[in-house]
Parts: structure tokens; sequence; C-alpha cells
């Protein structure tokens, strides 16, 4: 690591997407994807990938349990566009089509530690209720074009929900070189600033009147 | 108006005090809990003193409406992202919240109004924000029960001057929740501790 006037901050995120409670639905599979602003990029880490397909657990928690790991470092100049995780979340329904069940998104957190979230997730609604039987009877319920359309806030007032299920989340974070930019994140343990060592002061005696040097 | 400025005898170039401190916020509107319908959106805008300027991000918007199943509470993940700069901590930012009901004819229905400061203190803060809504009289309020259509008011104003609150007769509305993470850049560099 190089102590020079850095040009770029890192940020570290890893962690695991841990389970989802769904009332309906089995077989569940996620598809996940971490999206930044334009002054962001991925040095190291998979920016989209595809879980497992999990069925509900038979005990009372009922369950979906997919603890897929993920990794992955941003580097950046600017904290606007802080990278969001997008997951959108497939089942099968009673018929057994492949239906979406839910879709949610949040920020990575921007203090480094360790944090567990619980997000709501939700699916569009249909436009009228003749459109809705025919979507549960064919099986083709109304889905996003673009799941990153839930990272943004243009566009979202026309859009109609219906709030269903959870998944959980567990961040871990790390930055590098943030605090050098003077970006204060309210991070407690700072790390030591490495800077070149002060030379130690030699004291300097002036000699008085009536006094010699020696 | 307290502003930057260097101290007189400090001997500095320009171009270092003229280092504006910017402040990111960072987060969402999570939704509500506690409003007695469903199918809730919210308007949001910020509210900003004069000296602060937004850099980056859009400063105001309106949320999905979300028809919830799961009990009295709603979900929005409504993303903010704002970079804001300043020369002064006067007219630290607000935001101002405006939850509506939407039926299944279409019709909007004001639910109820709250603001919130913006936090200062960096790091990641889950902000709850107590809504209001403004009280008719007592046919007003049957007809709203039935029909819908309370009292609204004219003018956002009234939700963030302090001056003129003392007109209205209100009544609780739910509780909107959201999420924000502050990052803070050259506030120390002023002197100014949070």
């Amino acid at each position: 690591m190089s102590v020079s006037s850095p040009s770029v901050f890192l940020v570290n995120v890893m962690g695991q997407i841990e389970c989802g409670r769904f009332l309906n639905g089995d077989n569940l599979r996620f598809h996940c994807c971490f999206t930044a602003g334009h002054d962001w990029e991925v040095v190291t880490g998979l920016e989209e990938f595809m879980s497992q397909t999990a069925c509900r657990s038979d005990d009372e928690r009922q369950v979906f349990v997919w603890n897929f790991p993920f990794d992955i470092t941003f580097k950046s100049t600017n904290p606007f566009g802080w990278p969001q995780v997008i997951l959108s979340v497939y089942g099968t329904d009673f018929f057994g089509n492949t239906v979406i069940m839910g879709y949610t998104a949040c920020h990575v957190p921007i203090t480094p530690g360790k944090y567990t979230r619980r997000l709501t997730t939700f699916v569009p609604e249909s436009a009228s209720t003749v459109q809705k039987l025919l979507s549960w009877l064919t099986g083709r319920r109304p889905e996003f074009l673009d799941p990153k359309l839930i990272a943004q806030g243009r566009g979202r007032e026309v859009t109609r929900v219906r709030s269903q299920g959870e998944v959980t989340i567990t961040f871990n974070v790390m930055m590098k070189d943030f605090t050098k930019f003077g970006y204060d994140c309210g991070a407690t343990g700072k790390t030591p600033y490495l800077a070149v060592q002060p030379q130690p002061q030699r004291s300097v005696t002036v000699p008085s009147e009536g006094q010699s040097e020696a | 108006m307290v502003s930057f400025s260097p101290p007189p005898s400090f001997q500095v170039k320009k171009s270092v005090w003229t280092l504006m401190a910017e402040v990111h916020i960072i987060g969402q509107l999570s939704g509500t809990s506690g409003f007695p319908c469903a199918s809730l959106f919210c308007k949001w805008s910020l509210q900003l003193g004069g000296g602060w300027k937004v850099v980056e991000g859009v400063s105001e918007g309106q949320t999905q409406a979300d028809q919830s199943d799961t009990g009295n509470t709603s979900t929005w993940c409504h993303p903010i992202d704002l970079h804001l700069s300043t020369r002064g901590i006067q007219g630290w930012p607000r935001l101002l919240l405006q939850v509506y009901r939407q039926d299944d004819l279409g019709r909007v229905d004001l639910c109820g109004y709250g603001v919130t400061h913006v936090p200062t203190r960096p790091g990641h803060h889950t902000l709850v924000c107590h809504t209001w809504r403004p009280v008719g009289t007592f046919g007003e309020e049957v007809r709203r029960a039935f029909l819908g259509g309370g009292p609204q008011l004219l003018s956002t104003e009234f939700i963030h001057s302090s001056l003129e609150r003392y007109r209205l007769h209100t009544i609780a509305a739910g509780l909107v929740h959201l999420e924000l993470g502050i990052i803070l850049r050259n506030f120390e560099k002023y002197g100014v501790i949070y």
C-alpha cells in the first residue's frame, strides 16, 4: 500500500445473502446485481450473480436459506452514486409457473463495520382486476423490464406495488483512503495516517550575555 | 448569518478558503407504519437554506404506491442520493414529506405531512418521522371518512415554517421510516464540530 496522496478511495463490501421469508411460493432463487454511479468502478468481484434454488424449510420457521456469499471492491473519487444492491427473487407459484416473488434494493452501508439488514420485498401490481386474474391464471405476472429501476428515484411515481416477503442480508464493509479525501463517514476506529515521522528537534542553547558557547 | 470567512491575521492563499464544506446524504425512504389506510405513496422534497447548493442528485421526488399485504406497513425502498455544498451551517437541509393514499379508482387523498432534519453527525441513522394532517369540522371529518377529501394545506410552507403553525388544528397520522447515511467533508477545517 502506498503512502503517497491517493487518487481514488476503495470500498470493499462482502457478506452473505442469508435467507428469505415468503408466505407463498416455493423453489425460490434470486438474481442479484450491484449498481453504482458514474464515478464508481468495480475493481474486483462479481457485479451480477444468480443464486441456487432453495426450498421452503420443513420446520416451523418456513424460511428459504441461500447463504450466498458476495465479495466486491469498488473504487471512486466521489461518494455520490454510492453502490446499491438490487435483488429480484423468483419462485414457482401454485400452478408451477416461475413468477416474480419480490424486488428489493438498498444502499451498501456507508460506515465500515458489520451490518444485518432485513429488507421487505415488493412486486408490481396489475393495472386492473381483470388483468390480475388473467396473470394469476396464466402465470405471467407483471415484472419490471429492468430491475435497476428500483435503484433510482426517477420514474417510481407511476409504479404500483404490493409488498410481501422479506430478505436478510449481512454486510461487512471496509474502506481504504476514504478519510484522506477529507470525508468523514462516522467511522469510530480511525486508521493512523501513515506520514513521514518528524525529525526530533535538537535543542538550541543561545548563549546569554557574559557566557561563551563552550 | 454565520458564514465561513478567514480570520484576518491568518496569512494563507485565497484558494484554500474557497473550499466548500460538503454533505452527502445517501439512504432511502423505507416505508411507513401506523397509517390506517393502504396504497400509500410519498412526495418528498429537500428544503435548503440560502447558502446551500445541490451539486449532484435529485432534490425531490415521488415514491411508488404500495398496496401492502403486511398489516399496516408500507414499503417504498425509494433511494435518496444527494451531494450538497455549503458556505455556512444555517439552513441545514430538511426533508419535507407528504404522504398520500391512492384508491382503486385512482383518486389521491392526503394522509399526512411531516418534516425531519437531515442528521448532522456522519454515519448511518434510522429516522422515524411523525406525521400529522389538518383536522376539519365534525361534518368534514364524517365526510372524509366516507368519501375522502379532507382539508389540505394550500402551501407547503406551513410544513417547514415555525412561524405560521399556530393557525393549524391537526391530528396525528402514522410514522414514516427513513434510513439515511451522512458523509461530511471539510467541516473540521472551519472549526465546526459535530
